[in-house]
C-alpha cells in the first residue's frame, strides 16, 4: 500500500469485564503514539448499538480505512463488527479483532502485566492491519446431480427424495443388484410388515425414475473436484449378460454345470455359476460369477450361450470406466456382519443347526427347518452380543443395536410358525429403546419366550442335538439346555470395502471403523467435507426406521446444499503468486483436501475445497504461495508488533490453530482459568502454516519462547506436529537458540487444563534460562535481511 | 467435533465425591492387584460364570465376585469359596468380552484373604501344606500332603484314599521316601522372592 493507512482502535470495557483488570486508559494512551494511528478510542460496550455506530461514525468522519477492536474473542463477535464496518462502506476483511478479554483480562489478576499485554497484542494487530488485503468471497456455480454410493433402502430413499426434487442422481452400487440386506429379511420389527411389501416397489420405483439411473456392479475409485463440482470415476465390473436384452427366463441357469453357494441365501442354498441373484433383483437379470464360470477358468462350455434365446449373454464385455460430474454425494454402503467363527465358542461352522439371525430370516422365507434335517425345530436358542460390546480380541466396543428386536421378531415368528415352539433367548442387556419396542418385548414374554439373562458360555453339537451352557445370572444359577436350532446374533460391522472409500472420498472413519459424521448430534448426517453426505449403517448401527430418516435428511441437505445454486468460497485460501512455482509437488503431497493438482507448468488449486490451513504455503521452497488474510507480511508483522514493546519479558508466543485449540483457550478464559501473562496468543489458521521463517522473526524481535498448539481433529495430528517442531529445533540450533526454547501440544477442545498447565511450566522453564544475549537477536535479524 | 479420549478408569475412581470414600477406596485397593485392573469394564454378562468348570461348587459366581468388588464387599469376597475353588484354567478370561481377568484376581484375593485371616475354606490348608513342603524338601512329597490336607476324623474317606494310595505306590507315581533335593536353599530363595512379588 503506497498510501498510509489511518487506523482506528476502540477498546471495549465490557463493563468491568476488561476494564477491571486492564488500565483501558493506558491502553488508549499507549496506542495513540503508534504510527498511522488516527483514531483510539475506549467506549463501555463496543458491540452495543451505540459503540456500533461510533465506529461508523470515526470511519466516515475520520477517514479511517483500517479498523481495530480490542474487546472479546473473535469467535464471538467477529461477524458483528465486519457488518458494521461493511455497512460504513468498508472491505468486512480490514477489520481486526483483539482479543483482550477472554485471553487477557479474565486470565490474568496483575493489572500491570495485563495492561502490557492487552498494549502488546493491540499493537500487533495496529501493525498486522497495515498489510491487510480487501478480500470478497468467491461463488461458483454447482452441477446440479447427485451420487449416492450403495443401493440399499438408504441410497434408495436417498435417491428417489433427490430425484423427486428434480435432480440428476446416480446410483452406484457394488453387487449385481439394488435392495440391500432389506431384501434378505422375512418380515421386519416391531410391526411384521413384510420386508419384500415395503422394498420392492421402492426399488421399482428407483429403477423407473426418469431422473435416476443405476449402476450395478460398480464402484467409485477416485474422486476429484471440489464441493458443488466433484468428479467421481466409476469402474463397472461386467455381468457378461446384456440386461437390456436379458429376459429374465432362467433357462442359462438350469443348463449351467457349475454350482456354488447362493450369497443372497447366505449360503443354504446352492445356485449356478450364471444366476439371478434373486426373484425380485433389479436388473432383472442373470449375471456370470466370472471366476467359476468355465468359459473363464478353463476356456470352454458356453452351455448358456447356446440356450439364451434371446442372445442376452456376451462373454466378451470388458471392464469400463465412467466420469461422472456430481454436486454432491450420498454415502451409504451400508453394513456387514461379523463372521461369528470369530467367537470360537459357539461353534460355529461345526454344526448345520448353529445359524446367524439373517440366515434364519432365509429359513424362514424357505419354510422355517432344521438345515440338517429339513424338520421344523421346536426348541431354538438365540445368542445375542456375539462379538458385540466387547473390547477384547475380535471385538467390537458398541451394541449391535438391532440384535435384540431381532432376536424376539424372530421369536414370536417362530411361535406363529411352529406349534408349541420353544424359543429361549439369551441376551446381556435386552435394549428396547424404538417406539414400540418395549411394547413387542413385552409381547414377546406374554407369548412366554423363555428369557435367559446371561450371555451363553458356549455351544456344543452333541449329536442331533446343541447344548448351550450359559450363567443365569438374575438366579446364580447355571443352564444347560439342549436345542434343536441355535441362532447367533453377530456384531454389525463397518461394510469391507468403507475403509478404501473413505479414503476416496477424503472423510473420516470414527474409531469404531463406521463413517464419522461432523458433529455428533447437530451434524449427524454431514460429513466434515461439504457436499458430502452420509445415511444409514455406514455411520453406525443402526435399524430400518432410523436408516431411511437419516437417507431422507441426508437428501435434504445435499438438496439444500445444491439449491443455493453456488457454493460460496472462503477467501482465507491458498494462491499462488505467478511464475515461481518449479513444480516439485510438495504443497500436492501436503494439501489434507487434495485442494492442489498439478497443471503444465504450474500447480492449479481448487480455492472451493481448500481449507485455508496454509501448509503449502510454508512447506513450498520457492515462496510460490500465499494464504489470502494471513500473508508472510501480515504474519511477521503480528509477530514482531506482539514481542517488541518495552514490557519486562519473558515474552511468550503461543502459536494456536484457530478453531480447536484457539478456541480451548477461550474456554479456559470463560472458566477464569488463571496462567501466566507472559503467554502471548497469536490465532493462525493452523501451525502447519508457520515456517522457520517466522520463528526466527520471533526471536529477532525480542520473543523469549514458542509454543506451537494444534486442536486435535485439525488435518495436521500429532506426529506431524512433533515432526515440524523437530525439524525446527534442529534449525534453531544452528542460530544459537536452545531447542528448549520451543514446545508443541495437541489438545482437544475441552482440554484447556492440559494446555494452561503447559503455558506455566514453559514460563518458568523459559524464566530458569539465561536470557538470549541482544547480539544474538542482532545477528538473527541480520541473516533474516540477507535472505 | 474433536471426540474426548476416554478417561482412565484410575481417574474417574480418583474422581470421586468424599461420600463413598471407603467403596471407591477399595475398588481402587483391588484396581491396583494383579489381575484387578479392569474390574470396573465388567458388564455382567455371565460369560465367565457360564462355562465356568468349578461353579458348581462356588459360593458365589465369579461375575458376582466382581459386581462384589464393585459394590466394595470386600470382606464378603475374602472369605467367599470362590476365590479358593479358581482353577485357573483360565476358560472365563478367553471369553471375558472385558478381559476381566479373574484367575489373577483370585490369586491375588488369596493371598489378601490369608493376610487379613479370612479363610473360611479347607482349601486353604491344601495350598499352604502344599506351598510347606515345597519349602522343605525343594519339591513335592504327596503322602504328606495326603496326611496333612485329609479329614482324619472321616473314617470311610480315609479307607478310600489309603487304597488309592497303595495302587499309586504299586504303579511308582509316588514314594515312601521324602525325595532329598540339594538345592532346597535355592527353591526357598525363589519362593521368597515370588511370595514377596505377590504381596506387592
Amino acid at each position: 500500500m503506497s498510501q498510509k493507512p489511518s487506523i482506528g482502535v476502540f477498546i471495549c470495557h465490557c463493563g468491568g469485564n476488561i476494564s477491571d483488570t486492564v488500565d483501558v486508559a493506558r491502553v488508549k494512551d499507549a496506542i495513540t503514539s503508534i504510527d498511522n494511528v488516527r483514531v483510539a478510542e475506549t467506549f463501555e460496550y463496543v458491540c452495543s448499538n451505540p459503540g456500533q455506530e461510533k465506529i461508523k461514525k470515526a470511519i466516515n468522519e475520520r477517514g479511517l480505512d483500517r479498523v481495530v477492536v480490542a474487546s472479546c474473542s473473535p469467535r464471538m463477535h467477529l461477524d458483528t463488527f465486519r457488518q458494521v464496518v461493511k455497512s460504513a462502506g468498508m472491505n468486512p476483511y480490514f477489520l481486526e479483532m483483539v482479543n483482550i478479554r477472554e485471553q487477557c483480562s479474565w486470565v490474568h489478576d496483575d493489572k500491570t502485566k495485563a495492561t502490557d499485554k492487552a498494549i502488546a497484542l493491540i499493537h500487533a494487530a495496529v501493525k498486522r492491519c497495515q498489510f491487510l488485503e480487501p478480500l470478497s468471497p468467491d461463488k461458483v456455480k454447482v452441477t446440479e446431480s447427485v451420487l449416492v454410493i450403495g443401493g440399499g433402502i438408504a441410497g434408495i430413499n436417498s435417491a428417489l427424495e433427490l430425484a423427486e426434487k428434480g435432480y440428476q442422481v446416480y446410483i452406484v452400487e457394488k453387487t449385481p443388484t439394488i435392495g440391500g440386506h432389506m431384501s434378505q429379511l422375512s418380515k421386519t420389527f416391531p410391526t411384521f410388515d413384510c420386508s419384500a411389501c415395503i422394498l420392492t416397489p421402492r426399488m421399482v420405483s428407483v429403477s423407473q425414475h426418469p431422473k435416476v439411473k443405476i449402476l450395478t456392479n460398480s464402484e467409485i475409485i477416485s474422486l476429484g473436484g471440489s464441493a458443488g463440482n466433484y468428479e467421481a470415476k466409476i469402474r463397472i465390473t461386467p455381468r457378461y449378460v446384456d440386461p437390456k436384452k436379458c429376459i429374465a427366463c432362467g433357462v442359462c441357469s438350469l443348463k449351467c454345470p457349475v454350482t456354488k453357494p447362493s450369497v443372497f441365501e447366505e449360503n443354504l442354498v446352492l445356485e449356478k455359476a450364471i444366476y439371478r441373484p434373486f426373484k425380485q433383483a433389479i436388473p432383472n437379470a442373470s449375471v456370470i460369477d466370472k471366476e467359476l464360470c468355465l468359459h473363464f477358468t478353463k476356456g470352454g462350455c458356453g452351455i448358456c450361450e447356446q440356450f439364451c434365446k434371446s442372445g442376452a449373454i456376451d462373454f466378451s464385455q470388458q471392464e469400463e470406466f465412467m466420469d461422472l460430474k456430481v454436486g454432491a454425494i450420498v454415502a451409504s454402503p451400508g453394513f456387514s456382519l461379523m463372521d461369528p467363527r470369530l467367537v470360537s465358542q459357539y461353534s460355529f461352522g461345526l454344526h448345520p443347526d448353529i445359524v446367524t439371525n439373517i440366515q434364519f430370516e432365509r429359513l424362514m422365507l424357505q419354510g422355517l427347518h432344521r438345515p440338517s434335517n429339513g424338520e421344523a425345530p421346536k426348541k431354538v436358542a438365540f445368542i445375542l452380543c456375539v462379538g458385540s460390546r466387547k473390547t477384547a480380541a475380535n471385538g467390537n466396543a458398541y451394541c449391535c443395536k438391532i440384535g435384540c428386536m431381532t432376536a424376539i421378531k424372530q421369536a414370536l415368528l417362530l411361535d406363529k410358525t411352529v406349534p408349541d415352539a420353544e424359543p429361549w433367548i439369551f441376551y446381556t442387556d435386552v435394549r428396547a429403546h424404538g417406539k414400540g419396542y418395549e411394547e413387542f418385548y413385552a409381547k414377546a414374554r406374554e407369548h412366554l419366550t423363555v428369557f435367559v439373562r446371561g450371555r451363553a458360555a458356549e455351544v456344543i453339537p452333541e449329536g442331533d442335538k446343541l447344548t448351550v451352557v450359559a450363567e443365569d445370572t438374575l438366579l446364580g444359577k447355571h443352564v444347560r439346555e439342549s436345542f434343536d436350532l441355535v441362532v447367533l446374533s453377530p456384531a454389525l460391522m463397518p461394510s469391507k470395502v468403507l475403509n478404501e472409500l473413505a479414503s476416496v472420498l477424503g472423510v473420516d472413519l470414527g474409531p469404531d471403523g463406521f463413517l464419522l459424521e461432523a458433529h455428533h448430534k447437530l451434524k449427524g448426517v454431514e460429513t466434515k467435507k461439504e457436499g458430502i453426505y452420509v445415511a444409514g449403517a455406514a455411520q453406525g448401527p443402526k435399524d430400518i426406521r432410523e436408516t431411511t430418516m437419516e437417507s431422507m435428511a441426508a437428501a435434504s441437505k445435499a438438496s439444500t446444499f445444491l439449491g443455493k445454486g453456488e457454493v460460496t468460497v472462503s477467501p482465507e485460501v491458498a494462491c499462488l503468486i505467478p511464475n515461481r512455482c518449479n513444480l516439485c509437488g510438495n504443497c500436492i503431497e501436503i494439501c489434507p483436501t487434495k485442494a492442489i493438482s498439478k497443471g503444465s507448468n504450474t500447480v492449479n488449486i481448487a480455492s472451493v475445497s481448500c481449507l485455508g490451513c496454509g501448509a503449502c504455503v510454508s512447506i513450498c521452497p520457492k515462496e510460490a504461495l500465499t494464504l489470502k488474510n494471513t500473508t508472510e507480511e501480515q504474519l511477521i508483522a503480528q509477530i514482531e508488533g506482539i514481542v517488541e514493546g518495552a514490557d519486562p519479558g519473558p515474552k511468550i508466543i503461543a502459536f494456536t490453530e484457530k478453531m480447536t485449540a484457539y478456541g480451548s483457550a477461550d474456554l479456559g478464559g470463560q472458566s477464569r482459568r488463571n496462567y501466566s501473562p507472559n503467554i502471548r496468543i497469536i490465532r493462525v489458521p493452523s501451525v502447519s502454516r508457520l515456517g522457520l521463517k517466522h520463528i526466527l522473526h520471533a526471536f529477532a524481535a525480542g520473543a523469549d519462547g514458542i509454543i506451537f498448539v494444534e486442536g486435535d481433529d485439525s488435518f495436521f495430528k500429532e506426529d506431524r506436529v512433533r515432526e515440524l517442531v523437530i525439524k525446527f529445533k534442529k534449525d534453531l540450533g544452528k542460530f544459537g537458540i536452545p531447542s528448549l526454547r520451543l514446545q508443541s501440544s495437541t489438545i482437544t477442545l475441552p482440554q484447556y487444563e492440559k494446555m494452561f498447565a503447559l503455558f506455566d511450566d514453559f514460563v518458568e522453564r523459559v524464566k530458569k534460562m539465561s536470557p538470549i544475549p541482544q547480539e544474538k537477536r542482532i545477528e538473527i535479524k541480520k541473516y533474516l535481511e540477507a535472505t | 467435533m474433536a471426540q474426548k479420549p476416554p478417561e482412565s478408569a484410575t481417574e474417574r475412581v480418583n474422581s470421586a465425591s468424599k461420600d463413598e470414600d471407603s467403596r471407591r477406596n477399595i475398588v481402587k485397593e483391588v484396581m491396583k492387584m494383579a489381575g484387578g485392573e479392569k474390574i470396573l469394564e465388567c458388564i455382567q454378562c455371565g460369560s465367565c460364570s457360564g462355562g465356568c468348570p468349578t461353579r458348581f461348587a462356588m459360593d458365589h459366581s465369579p461375575m458376582q465376585i466382581i459386581k462384589m468388588l464393585n459394590l466394595g464387599m470386600k470382606t464378603e469376597v475374602l472369605s467367599s469359596s470362590t476365590i479358593w475353588y479358581c482353577s485357573t484354567c483360565h476358560t472365563c478370561i478367553t471369553r471375558c468380552p472385558r478381559e476381566v481377568d479373574f484367575p489373577t484376581l483370585a490369586m491375588s484375593l488369596r493371598n489378601e484373604a490369608i493376610k487379613q485371616n479370612l479363610v473360611k475354606n479347607t482349601s486353604a490348608k491344601f495350598h499352604e501344606s502344599f506351598f510347606n513342603i515345597v519349602c522343605k524338601y525343594g519339591k513335592m512329597y504327596e503322602p504328606e500332603l495326603f496326611i496333612n490336607v485329609m479329614d482324619k476324623s472321616n473314617m470311610s474317606g480315609l479307607r478310600a484314599n489309603a487304597n488309592l494310595g497303595i495302587r499309586l505306590l504299586k504303579k511308582g507315581k509316588i514314594r515312601i521316601r521324602a525325595p532329598k533335593t540339594e538345592q532346597v536353599p535355592w527353591v526357598n530363595g525363589i519362593l521368597e522372592k515370588t511370595s514377596e512379588r505377590g504381596s506387592q
